[in-house]
């Protein structure tokens, strides 16, 4: 093993992790805000794939261009499921836990059935876009420009979340509902607006990931499954409910997977993520960062 | 009431005449079972196998003048013309539902055979169960060599497996040494179910005995959200030949990996599977020209054969894909099951399982480059000779053995 063998793998990692943080993002705001975790966050991410694909094969708007429509459009859709569904699933009055999983949890099923129904369960690629398949070399170390760009968008995402949460009235109005929803309502916040805003604002962060991924990664009906696994370890590593420990949780998810391959046989990589995460919920449950 | 003689004569009497009637009866449909993962990770897969196997189903049912067992008459001869009814289970690639599907097309559909399963790691649960309720199963087109080899009265597969494939490989390997190309190193890289497994192992054997070293030997995960610390380990190994035995999910990442970090092999020399997809080639097409996989299928077979392209035309049709190496195993798979069941004039296990064993089908009457099919005590056909197709201008052409190459190999790859 070389040390350009190592620092290669732990660039991948650290492109690849801020990318997970960002796909994790999202889950981690909906349920520091309401307590729900989204069992459809994969197929959030598959259908912001399929949009980008889309948009690509039909009007032949590269994914970067595409990348803010469909975010935009994966807002509508997020607060669209929370009005229509989820905030039902949270009013129910026995077994509320139950019902609330059920739902997302039955959500994620439909809309995989419905991809495969609509969309043909073949495999879609992204075949020509401005950056896909371009690679920076520097010293011998090669750096995937799709993934860059990835990175890049995901530290700028997580800064204008970061601003947005602390610096503006709908962050302060996110962060009260989050404390307490019954109290908001004495000062005239409407928690339904709130809520609903935050599932948008969380499924566009998803939205983001997903018309980034489209450039690098192939497409169907179930690709949101194992990221969507990788998702839930970083949002549980990095804290629950915490928006920048999924920021954190993501660069060690990456970074640990990546080592984890040089040192063991790269069938077993994903033992490092979750031999962290047992040592994480040993050691301290409520993750790096949680508060709860 | 004693039991006379003469009684038993009687119920006996009764009992032959009336048989005739009841398998008549029953005959007017044979229900055969297909188990394809139809959901998840690989459900393209299933979803193409199910056009393959309806085509199948059509040329038997109806009548067509090619040169295949069953295709000249409407539905099965032998059975008083009773029509294949097709079942469709789905096992989403798990070999749990694999087990319990299979158990309920026996049960609950009752199948008089089963065909399944594209995952090698399937068709070891679903044979199992066949074996047991002594359903005649045929592997269309699983390759794991250890499937044949346990011991199972009720398993058979007309294609090759991957030793026979990996021993293809080699082959050429030899050949194009003895030609003078430079071929010392390899670096094997395979997923971590049954098919990667045993494709690997048996790769691993070959290069030993040929003298050949193997400079990187990979297991990955499959489905792996990333693959850059594997190619990564491909790179600074850097062989002559790079041997993958991966789906399509992965197949595709792998060949955009590889780009992205900057690797390129002298030659790839692919164990089918993710590299017999149009889905691979539509994805990352570009970055393969001059890739070699193994098959048991090459559509240039058309020309010395005219019923391979109306049977392609036939199943372009209702799929919108040419055939490739998986749909024409499966398509095969059913014909020779018909074929034995026609012959077996039965749905009964037992008597489909004797005609699959008597089974001597040649090469010509089938849409494959094989010599023919007949089954060794272990239900495997040894007659089945595979292929090697080197992708070059948006089509695969057969570049090895020399009897069935139409072209001669690109080497190295662009």
């Amino acid at each position: 093993m070389t040390a350009e063998t190592i620092i290669q793998s732990l660039a991948s990692g650290l492109l690849m992790g801020l990318l997970y943080g960002l796909i994790a993002v999202g889950l981690a705001l909906i349920f520091g805000l309401m307590d729900v975790v989204n069992f459809a966050h994969g197929e959030f991410l598959m259908i912001a794939m399929y949009a980008t694909f889309f948009l690509f094969a039909f009007f032949a708007i590269d994914p970067l261009l595409a990348a803010p429509l469909v975010a935009a459009a994966l807002f509508v859709f997020g607060a669209l499921v929370y009005l229509l569904i989820v905030r039902f699933a949270v009013r129910a009055k026995a077994n509320a836990g139950m019902v609330q999983i059920f739902s997302t949890f039955g959500l994620a099923i439909v809309m995989r059935g419905l991809a495969q129904f609509f969309f043909t369960p073949d495999y879609r690629s992204v075949t020509h876009s401005w950056l896909g398949g371009k690679t920076v070399s520097i010293a011998g170390i090669f750096l995937p420009v799709p993934q860059l760009a990835g990175a890049l968008v995901s530290i700028l995402a997580f800064g204008a979340l970061y601003f947005f949460i602390n610096r503006t009235d709908f962050g302060r109005a996110l962060e009260a509902t989050r404390e307490d929803a019954g109290a908001v309502a004495l000062v005239g916040i409407d928690k339904n607006r709130v809520f609903a805003l935050g599932w948008g604002l969380g499924a566009a962060l998803v939205g983001l990931a997903g018309a980034i991924m489209a450039m690098f990664f192939y497409i169907y009906p179930d690709v949101g499954a194992s990221f969507a696994l990788i998702a839930y370890v970083t949002v549980a590593l990095g804290g629950f409910g915490s928006v920048f420990g999924a920021f954190a949780g993501g660069i060690i998810v990456g970074l640990v997977e990546a080592s984890t391959a040089l040192l063991l046989p790269p069938s077993l990589k994903s033992v490092g993520i979750y031999a962290v995460y047992l040592l994480v919920v040993f050691i301290r449950p409520r993750g790096l960062f949680g508060s709860i | 009431m004693t039991v006379t003689r003469r009684n038993v004569l009687l119920g006996a009497t009764a009992a032959a005449a009336l048989l005739p009637i009841a398998s008549r009866a029953q005959a007017s449909e044979v229900v055969i079972g297909i188990i394809y993962p139809f959901s998840g990770a690989s459900a393209q897969i299933g979803v193409d196998a199910q056009k393959a196997f309806e085509t199948a189903a059509e040329v038997i049912n109806n009548k067509y003048d090619f040169d295949l067992p069953l295709a000249r008459d409407a539905g099965l001869p032998g059975l008083g013309g009773a029509k294949i009814r097709l079942v469709f289970a789905d096992h989403q690639a798990d070999p749990q539902k694999g087990r319990a599907e299979a158990e309920r097309l026996i049960t609950q559909e009752k199948v008089c055979a089963i065909v399944g399963t594209y995952q090698s790691a399937v068709a070891v649960t679903v044979s199992q169960i066949c074996d047991r309720y002594q359903i005649p199963f045929i592997s269309a087109d699983n390759s794991s060599p250890s499937l044949h080899r346990r011991g199972l009265k009720f398993y058979f597969r007309a294609a090759p497996h991957d030793e026979m494939f990996s021993g293809a490989m080699f082959d050429f390997f030899d050949a194009m040494k003895k030609k003078g190309t430079k071929i010392e190193t390899l670096s094997l890289f395979h997923e971590d179910t049954i098919f990667g497994t045993d494709s690997g192992n048996a790769q691993l054997k070959l290069a030993a005995d040929r003298g050949y070293k193997v400079l990187a030997d990979i297991k990955y995960r499959a489905n792996s959200p990333s693959l850059s610390a594997e190619v990564q380990q491909l790179k600074a190994a850097n062989a002559d030949v790079l041997m993958p035995s991966s789906y399509t999910t992965d197949g595709i990442l792998l060949v955009k990996t590889m780009a992205e970090l900057g690797y390129k092999p002298n030659a790839i020399v692919a164990q089918d599977a993710g590299f017999s997809e149009k889905a691979l080639y539509d994805a990352v097409g570009d970055k393969l020209e001059g890739v070699i996989s193994r098959g048991s299928f090459s559509l240039d077979l058309a020309a010395k054969r005219p019923m391979v392209g109306k049977i392609n035309a036939m199943f372009k049709e209702k799929s919108g894909k040419d055939l490739n190496d998986f749909s024409s195993r499966q398509f095969m798979g059913l014909i020779v099951m018909a074929d034995a069941i026609n012959r077996a004039k039965s749905t009964d296990g037992d008597k489909i399982r004797e005609a699959l064993v008597a089974t001597d089908m040649p090469g010509e009457s089938t849409i494959m480059p094989w010599k023919r099919v007949k089954f060794d005590e272990t239900g495997q056909n040894n007659d089945a000779d595979p292929v090697l197709l080197q992708y070059t201008g948006g089509k695969f052409v057969t570049i090895f053995p020399p009897q069935a190459a139409v072209a001669e190999a690109v080497w190295p790859m662009k």
